[in-house]
C-alpha cells in the first residue's frame, strides 16, 4: 500500500507538465470493444460513453461486442490492434485481473500489452441471506455455516462473487457450499424459490428485493458504507478485511501516445461528471472515482497480485 | 466427366445391401462414442453424489447410450428391409465445398470463396453444364457481396485476406 | 378492469403512426434476415439494436418486437422450404413442414405456420395479460429439482417426436445429451472433450448442429433425389389458402399447442423447446390424423408453431419480473430496457405498467403486421421452390457457410458444420433422426446444471426429486409416458411379428406348391 502511494505521488509529479483538455483525439471513429454480448451492464456503460463522446466532443465512437472465454477473446483482439487510439477496450476484472491467474496459456500480458487509460468506476457485491432464516448479523451467519453448513449462489465459476465467497471462507474460517449459476439472476430466482440459502451479488441490483423484504443483506465488500444503502455494514467495519469490487476501466493497446492517453483520460473524467451519466451509472451501482492513467495502471497491477491467492483458492484453472 | 459420374451412379444403384448391416454400423458407431465418453468421464472425475464431478454426467449418459445402442444393434440386425442407397459422390462434394469455403474465405475473400464453393458443390449434378456452373458461381458470389457486405454489413472482405 | 384499461392505453401507444411504421420496418427486416440460414432473431436484433438507442423507448421496443417476430417467422420459412431450422422448436416444424413443401403444399404450410404463430401469440398474450402475477409465482416455485423434472419430461416427449422407432428416438436424445457436455463445464470450469481446441471451449453452437444435421445432411440426400426427378411434384404456387377441412384440422392443435406453450413459457430458458416437443408429442397421441404425422400433416406444422409462440409471450413474465432471459434474444430485449433505465425486477409490472402494456400491445400489432406482410409474400417464397434444385443447392451451401461463419466470425465453425453435416447424412443412412438429437443437445447442458445444483442443495440426497410435490408429479407423469410408450411399442411389434409370421407361412406354402 505504501509504495502504491509513493508511486501515485511520483506519477502525479511526472504527469504534471503534460497538459490536456477533454476533447476529440482522433478523426477516425473509435471502436470500444466490450467483453460481453449486447445488453449487459458493461455493454450499456460502453454505449453511454460512446454517446457522450460524440454529443459532447464530436468524437465518433461505436461499440463492438466480442464476447467469449471470460473476456480474453476481446482483450487478445485489442492487444493486437494499432495503438492509434481508434481501438479501446472496456476492461474489467475478468480479462485483466482474474484471467492472468486463471489461465496458464493466456495469449496476452495484462500489463505489457496494454495502455491502461482511465478508471471508470466500480460496483460492490454484498452477502445476502433468507429473511426467514433469522440470520441478521455476520456472527449469526458464521454460526450457521459452522453448524448445519450453508449453500451460497454465485454468478459462475471464477466470477467476482465466487471469489468473494472464497475470500469470506478464508477470512472467516468457514466453509460455505458453493453453488455456481450463470449470472446472478438465476441464482436470485432459486433464492426466492427458497432452495438457496444465501448469495453474493451487486448490492445496487438488489434494491427492490431489499425494500420488499425478500432478501436480507448481511455485509458489503466495499471499503466504506454505500450512500444508497447506509444500513448495510461493511465487512471491514465488522473486523474482516474483505474488499472485492467489480471495477471497469478503459484501456488500449500498448504504446499509445502519452498526450492522447491524457486527452482520453480527461474526456472520460469530464463525461463521468455529467449529471445524467452519474444517474445512469448509479442504476447499475457504479460510482466513479477520478484516477489518472498512471494511477489506473497501478490499480490494475495491484488487483492482479491481491486477488491471486483468492483465485487460486477458488480452484479455477482451465 | 459427365459420363464417369453417370457410370458411377449406375454402379451404385446395383449394390444394395439389406439395412441390417448399415443399421448395425450406426449402433456400433454410437457404442464406440459412448465408450469414449465413459472413459473420458472417469478420467475427469465423477465426484460424489453431493458434489457430482465434471465427468459424472458424461459417464451417466454414456452408460445409458451404450445400453441403448446395444438394443439398437440387436433390433437393426433383424431388419430385413432394403438399405438406403448411399450417395458418396454428393457426400464428398458437399464436404469439399464446405472445406473450400473454410479455406478460402479468410485468405482470398468472400467473392472468390463463394464462387469456388458453388463450383465444388455443383460437381455431383451432371445436368448442369460447366458454363452454367460458372455463371451460377458468379451470380451467387456477387449476390453475397451485395447482400452480406453491402446490405447487412457482416465483417467479410470481398477480395483478399481479412 | 385494470387489465382492459392498461391494454387499451398500450394499444393507443402502439397504434401511433410512427410506432406502426417502426413495427412494420422491424417485421420486414426481421423476416428477410431470419430467412437466411443461420442468421436468426438474435443476429437480427443485435443488428438494429444500436439504431433503436436513438428512438423513444416504446418505439424501440415495438421495433425490436417486430424484428423478433419477423425473424422467428423468417426462420420457419427456411425450415419449411429448405429443412434448415435455426432453433430447436423450428426443427420440430421441419418434421411436417418440409414434407408438406416436398408434396407441393409449401404455401399451405407457410400459411399454417403464420396463422398458428398468430393464434399462439394471441392466446399467450391473453394468458400473459390475465395471469401475469400468477405466472411470476409459478416460476418462483421452480427450483433446480423442478427444472430437472420438466426437462426430463421434455426429453421423453422429444423421443416420441421422431418418425421412426421410438427406440432410435430415445437413443438420439441420449446421444444429444452426451455430446452436449463438450466444452467448459460451467460448474467447475474444467474443459471436457475439447481436444485442446480453444474454439471448443464454449461448446458447439446450436446453429452449427442444426445447420449441419438438418441443412447439409438433407442437402446431400436431396441432390440425387432431385436429379432423378423424385421431387418434381407439381407446385401450385397460387394455392396457399388452406381448405375448410385443413382449417378445421388446424384449430384444435393451435389451441392445445397454445395452452401447453403458455404453461411452459413461464419457465425461462427451457420453456420454448420443451413446449414445442411436449405439444407435438401430445398432438401425435391425440390427433385423429396421427398416422399422417411426419409425412406432411398440417397439424404437425401448426402445433409446434403455436406452442413456441405462446411460450415466447409468457416467457416475458419471468424475463421482466425476475430478469432471467429465456434466450439470447430475450437478453437483448432486457439490455434495450436497461438502456432506458428500466431494470427488470419484481416491481417492473407496477412501476412501469405503461411500458409493460405498451409491450404487450406491440406484440399484438407486430403479429398482425406479420400476418398482413407475409401472407402476400407466401406466393413469392413458394416460387423459390420453382427454381431448379441444381441452382438452389449450391446457393444454399454458400448461405449456410456465411451464416455459420458469421456466428463468431470464425472459420473453425465452418469445419464443425462439415463434421455435423456428414454426421447428419450418416444418421439418415442409419435411419436415425436429427430432431430428437438437437433437442437433447440443447436441453442437456441445462439438465446437467440443474441436476448438479439440486444435488448440491439437497446435500447429496437424490430423493428430493420425488419428495418435492411439483417435481414428484412431473416425474410421475414422465414415468407414465415412458411406460405407455414401451407398452404401445411392444404391442405394435407383436402385431408386426404376427403379420410377418403369416406372410412367412404363406411364402412357405407357395414354395411347396
Amino acid at each position: 500500500m505504501k509504495h502504491l502511494l509513493i508511486l501515485g505521488a511520483a506519477t502525479v509529479l511526472l504527469a504534471a507538465p503534460v497538459h490536456a483538455d477533454p476533447g476529440k483525439w482522433t478523426d477516425e471513429p473509435v471502436r470500444i470493444v466490450v467483453t460481453f454480448p449486447p445488453g449487459g451492464t458493461s455493454d450499456l456503460i460502453a454505449r453511454v460513453l460512446a454517446q457522450y463522446f460524440e454529443s459532447e466532443y464530436g468524437q465518433k465512437a461505436v461499440v463492438d461486442n466480442r464476447p467469449g472465454a471470460g473476456g480474453t477473446v476481446a482483450a487478445d483482439y485489442v492487444a493486437e490492434q494499432a495503438p492509434d487510439g481508434t481501438t479501446l477496450i472496456l476492461g474489467n476484472n475478468a480479462p485483466f485481473t482474474i484471467a492472468p491467474t486463471q489461465f496458464d496459456n493466456l495469449p496476452y500480458d495484462p500489463m505489457g500489452d496494454f495502455t491502461h487509460i482511465a478508471y471508470l468506476g466500480a460496483s460492490t457485491p454484498a452477502l445476502f441471506v433468507q429473511p426467514a432464516s433469522g440470520i441478521t448479523t455476520l456472527d449469526d451467519y458464521i454460526a450457521q455455516a459452522k453448524g448445519d453448513g450453508i449453500t451460497y449462489g454465485s454468478s459462475g465459476v471464477g466470477s467476482i462473487t465466487h471469489i468473494l465467497g472464497k475470500a469470506v471462507d478464508i477470512e472467516l474460517g468457514i466453509e460455505q457450499i458453493h453453488v455456481p449459476y450463470q449470472g446472478s439472476a438465476p441464482a436470485i430466482q432459486d433464492f426466492r424459490a427458497g432452495v438457496l440459502e444465501a448469495y453474493y451479488d451487486m448490492v445496487a441490483l438488489n434494491g427492490d428485493l431489499i425494500t420488499e423484504g425478500a432478501t436480507q443483506p448481511i455485509a458489503l465488500a466495499a471499503p466504506e458504507r454505500s450512500s444508497a444503502f447506509p444500513d448495510i455494514p461493511t465487512f471491514r467495519e465488522l473486523g474482516h478485511d474483505i474488499v472485492i469490487e467489480n471495477w471497469t476501466g478503459l484501456s488500449g493497446p500498448a504504446g499509445m501516445d502519452p498526450e492522447m492517453v491524457k486527452t482520453i483520460n480527461e474526456t472520460v473524467g469530464a463525461i463521468m461528471q455529467l449529471e445524467p451519466v452519474i444517474e445512469r451509472l448509479a442504476q447499475f451501482g457504479v460510482a466513479h472515482t477520478p484516477m489518472s492513467s498512471e494511477e489506473f495502471t497501478t490499480f490494475v497491477e495491484g488487483t492482479i497480485s491481491t486477488w491471486e491467492p483468492l483465485i487460486k483458492a477458488a480452484n479455477v484453472n482451465g | 466427366m459427365k459420363d464417369l459420374l453417370l457410370r458411377l451412379r449406375r454402379s451404385e444403384d446395383t449394390a444394395r445391401p439389406p439395412h441390417a448391416y448399415l443399421g448395425a454400423l450406426g449402433g456400433v458407431a454410437l457404442l464406440i462414442l459412448s465408450i469414449v465418453f465413459i472413459l473420458g468421464g472417469y478420467e475427469l472425475g465423477v465426484g460424489s453424489p453431493r458434489r457430482l464431478g465434471t465427468g459424472a454426467f458424461p459417464v451417466i449418459t454414456g452408460f445409458i447410450l451404450a445400453v441403448l445402442s446395444l438394443v439398437v444393434i440387436a433390433s437393426d440386425l433383424r431388419d430385413t428391409s432394403d438399405a438406403e442407397r448411399p450417395d458418396w459422390i454428393s457426400f464428398a462434394a458437399i464436404g469439399a465445398a464446405l472445406a473450400i469455403f473454410a479455406l478460402t474465405v479468410g485468405r482470398i475473400g468472400l467473392v472468390p470463396g463463394a464462387f469456388l464453393t458453388v463450383i465444388t458443390a455443383s460437381v455431383p449434378d451432371p445436368s448442369l453444364p460447366i458454363v452454367g456452373k460458372i455463371i451460377l458461381g458468379a451470380l451467387v458470389s456477387l449476390a453475397c457481396w451485395a447482400l452480406f457486405i453491402g446490405l447487412i454489413g457482416l465483417p467479410f472482405a470481398p477480395f483478399g485476406g481479412l | 378492469m385494470e387489465i382492459i384499461s392498461g391494454f387499451g392505453n398500450g394499444l393507443l401507444v402502439a397504434l401511433q403512426p410512427e410506432n406502426l411504421l417502426y413495427c412494420f420496418v422491424g417485421v420486414f427486416l426481421g423476416t428477410f434476415i431470419g430467412v437466411l440460414p443461420g442468421i436468426g432473431s438474435m443476429a437480427a436484433i443485435s443488428m438494429i439494436l444500436p439504431l433503436t438507442f436513438y428512438l423513444e423507448p416504446t418505439s424501440a421496443l415495438v421495433m425490436i418486437a417486430g424484428v423478433y417476430y419477423g425473424a422467428e417467422y423468417g426462420g420457419s420459412i427456411a425450415s419449411i422450404l429448405m429443412n434448415i431450422p435455426g432453433t430447436p422448436s423450428s426443427s420440430i416444424t421441419c418434421i411436417d413442414g418440409y414434407p408438406m413443401a416436398r408434396d407441393g403444399r409449401a404455401g399451405i404450410a407457410l400459411f399454417a405456420s403464420a396463422i398458428a404463430s398468430f393464434g399462439g401469440g394471441i392466446v399467450g398474450m391473453i394468458v400473459m395479460a390475465v395471469l401475469a402475477p400468477g405466472l411470476a409465482e409459478l416460476a418462483l416455485n421452480f427450483g433446480p429439482t423442478e427444472y430437472f423434472a420438466v426437462i426430463l419430461l421434455g426429453l421423453v416427449a422429444a423421443s416420441a417426436v421422431s418418425n421412426g422407432s421410438p427406440l432410435k428416438g430415445i437413443t438420439m436424445v441420449v446421444a444429444g445429451l452426451m455430446l452436449g457436455t463438450v466444452g467448459v463445464d460451467i460448474t467447475t470450469g474444467a474443459e471436457r472433450f475439447t481436444m485442446g481446441i480453444p474454439e471448443m471451449r464454449d461448446g458447439v453452437h446450436l446453429v452449427i448442429v442444426a445447420m449441419g444435421l438438418f441443412g447439409v445432411g438433407e442437402l446431400i440426400v436431396s441432390i440425387r433425389a432431385n436429379a432423378s426427378g423424385a421431387f418434381q411434384n407439381e407446385i401450385d404456387y397460387k394455392k396457399f389458402y388452406p381448405s375448410r377441412a385443413e382449417w378445421k384440422a388446424m384449430f384444435g392443435p393451435i389451441m392445445r399447442g397454445s395452452g401447453i406453450g403458455s404453461f411452459f413459457g413461464a419457465l425461462p430458458g427451457t420453456g420454448q423447446t420443451v413446449a414445442s416437443a411436449v405439444a407435438y408429442a401430445v398432438e401425435k397421441k391425440v390427433s385423429p390424423n396421427r398416422a399422417g404425422f411426419g409425412k406432411g400433416a398440417i397439424e404437425g406444422v401448426a402445433v409446434p408453431e403455436a406452442a413456441n409462440n405462446s411460450a415466447t409471450q409468457t416467457a416475458f413474465i419471468p424475463t421482466l419480473t425476475l430478469g432471467v432471459p429465456g434466450s439470447a434474444s430475450m437478453a437483448l430485449v432486457i439490455g434495450a430496457l436497461m438502456m432506458y433505465g428500466i431494470v427488470p425486477g419484481p416491481r417492473l409490472l407496477v412501476d412501469h405498467a405503461d411500458l409493460f402494456w405498451g409491450l404487450v400491445a406491440s406484440f399484438l400489432i407486430g403479429n398482425i403486421l406479420l400476418l398482413i406482410l407475409n401472407i402476400p409474400l407466401i406466393g413469392l417464397w413458394v416460387r423459390l421452390l420453382k427454381i431448379p434444385y441444381k441452382y438452389m443447392y449450391p446457393t444454399i451451401i454458400v448461405l449456410i457457410c456465411v451464416g455459420v461463419y458469421s456466428l463468431n466470425n470464425n472459420v473453425f465453425d465452418v469445419w464443425l458444420t462439415l463434421v455435423f453435416g456428414w454426421a447428419g447424412y450418416l444418421m439418415r443412412l442409419f435411419r436415425f433422426e436429427p430432431a430428437p438429437f438437437l433437442i437433447g443437445f440443447v436441453l442437456g447442458p441445462m439438465m446437467e446444471e440443474q441436476l448438479r445444483r439440486a444435488m448440491l442443495l439437497s446435500r447429496g440426497d437424490p430423493t428430493v426429486f420425488l419428495t418435492r410435490p411439483i417435481s414428484g408429479t412431473l416425474i410421475a407423469i414422465t414415468a407414465l409416458l415412458l411406460v405407455y410408450a414401451l407398452y404401445s411399442g411392444m404391442k405394435a411389434r407383436r402385431a408386426r411379428q404376427r403379420a410377418h409370421a403369416v406372410t412367412e407361412t404363406s411364402d412357405l406354402q407357395q414354395g411347396k406348391s
